[in-house]
């Protein structure tokens, strides 16, 4: 095996996002394309709907996460219900297994995609852990 | 037909393929995602559905490098049971509409290995083996395994399969991207 390459940086991902309906492809933002250009990993949401026990497993791996030096954010999208992020379930599950809850980005369909595109890039760019955490487990 | 009606092309993915953080320490071979194995996918018109990582929330961010018959105990195969349940619904919703749903696994892992796994019936103990000194062997991993039953239990058919072969040993990115699209676009010619 070879040097471990991850970016270690997780963002939760609304499923509108990674599977865009084709009439709204022109109004999203390449969020995948974003993500990846700035090492993050992906768990999908999945889309609107009752899904408690797939919340909870996602859940389960946040905390892993959070409890390991990884950075993680939320990207939802306004115009699908919870923003897609499913967060009155999961906040709640979040919390009880002692998680903060990771910031939270909307993307808006009413802006322009291309402000929106450097608005989440702003973001998931500088966004990280302190420097005591990562000094702690990225090694 | 609208195009909420239409069937769609499906492509259950491997945690890690959207996710390398998921890895085990060393196994990461990209900072984020698998991004041919996305667009590949993507390009064909595939939506994306990732499947639970079952190593993480079992043995943890820091867990040991392990092989099939380490994780072959009856409480991983309870976890990875849990797992399947969860995501089965999402599947099921997807073949009971008519989509073409497909797996892509993991090639040479102990849990999302497609058309290989990794064996190696003495490990244990200390962790101090030499570097691959495991072996490939054709199987299912223990993941993909359950997820396989629960879809079965449900009266599913079986899905079509392959997996990305990040975890053979030494890793081929370019024949891991033929291997990839051969599979795709040999659905494709024989649907048509």
């Amino acid at each position: 095996m070879s040097a471990d390459a991850r970016g270690w940086r997780v963002a939760l991902v609304a499923d509108t996002l990674v599977n865009p309906p084709e009439r709204a492809r022109a109004e999203l933002p390449d969020v995948l394309g974003v993500l990846d250009a700035n090492g993050y990993g992906v768990l999908q949401l999945p889309p609107p709907g009752e899904h408690s026990l797939l919340l909870a497993v996602i859940a389960d791996q946040v905390a892993e996460y959070a409890h390991h030096g990884y950075a993680v954010v939320a990207i939802g999208v306004s115009g699908v219900p919870g923003d897609g992020l499913h967060w009155r379930s999961l906040a709640p599950v979040l919390r009880n297994r002692g998680v903060p809850v990771p910031p939270r980005h909307i993307l808006r369909l009413d802006l322009d995609p291309e402000l929106e595109l450097q608005r989440l890039a702003a973001l998931v760019s500088s966004y990280d852990v302190p420097i005591e955490e990562q000094r702690r487990w990225r090694v | 037909m609208t195009e909420q009606d239409a069937p769609r092309k499906v492509a259950l993915l491997a945690n890690c393929l959207l996710n390398q953080n998921a890895k085990v320490c060393e196994g990461a071979r990209y900072r984020s995602l698998v991004s041919p194995v996305v667009e590949a996918l993507r390009s064909r018109g595939y939506l994306l559905v990732q499947l639970p990582c079952p190593e993480l929330a079992f043995a943890g961010a820091r867990r040991w490098w392990a092989v099939y018959e380490q994780y072959d105990t009856p409480a991983y195969r309870a976890h990875c049971q849990r797992l399947a349940r969860a995501i089965a619904p999402l599947i099921e919703r997807h073949l009971r509409r008519g989509d073409e749903v497909i797996l892509i696994g993991l090639d040479g892992s102990p849990s999302s290995g497609v058309r290989f796994t990794s064996s190696k019936p003495d490990w244990g103990g200390r962790p101090n083996r030499p570097e691959d000194d495991w072996e490939i062997v054709p199987r299912r991993g223990i993941w993909i395994e359950e997820l396989e039953a629960e879809l079965a239990r449900r009266g599913l058919p079986a899905l079509p399969a392959t997996g990305w072969a990040l975890d053979m040993g030494r890793f081929d990115e370019a024949g891991s991207r033929r291997d990839l699209e051969q599979f795709l676009d040999g659905r494709e010619s024989s649907a048509r």
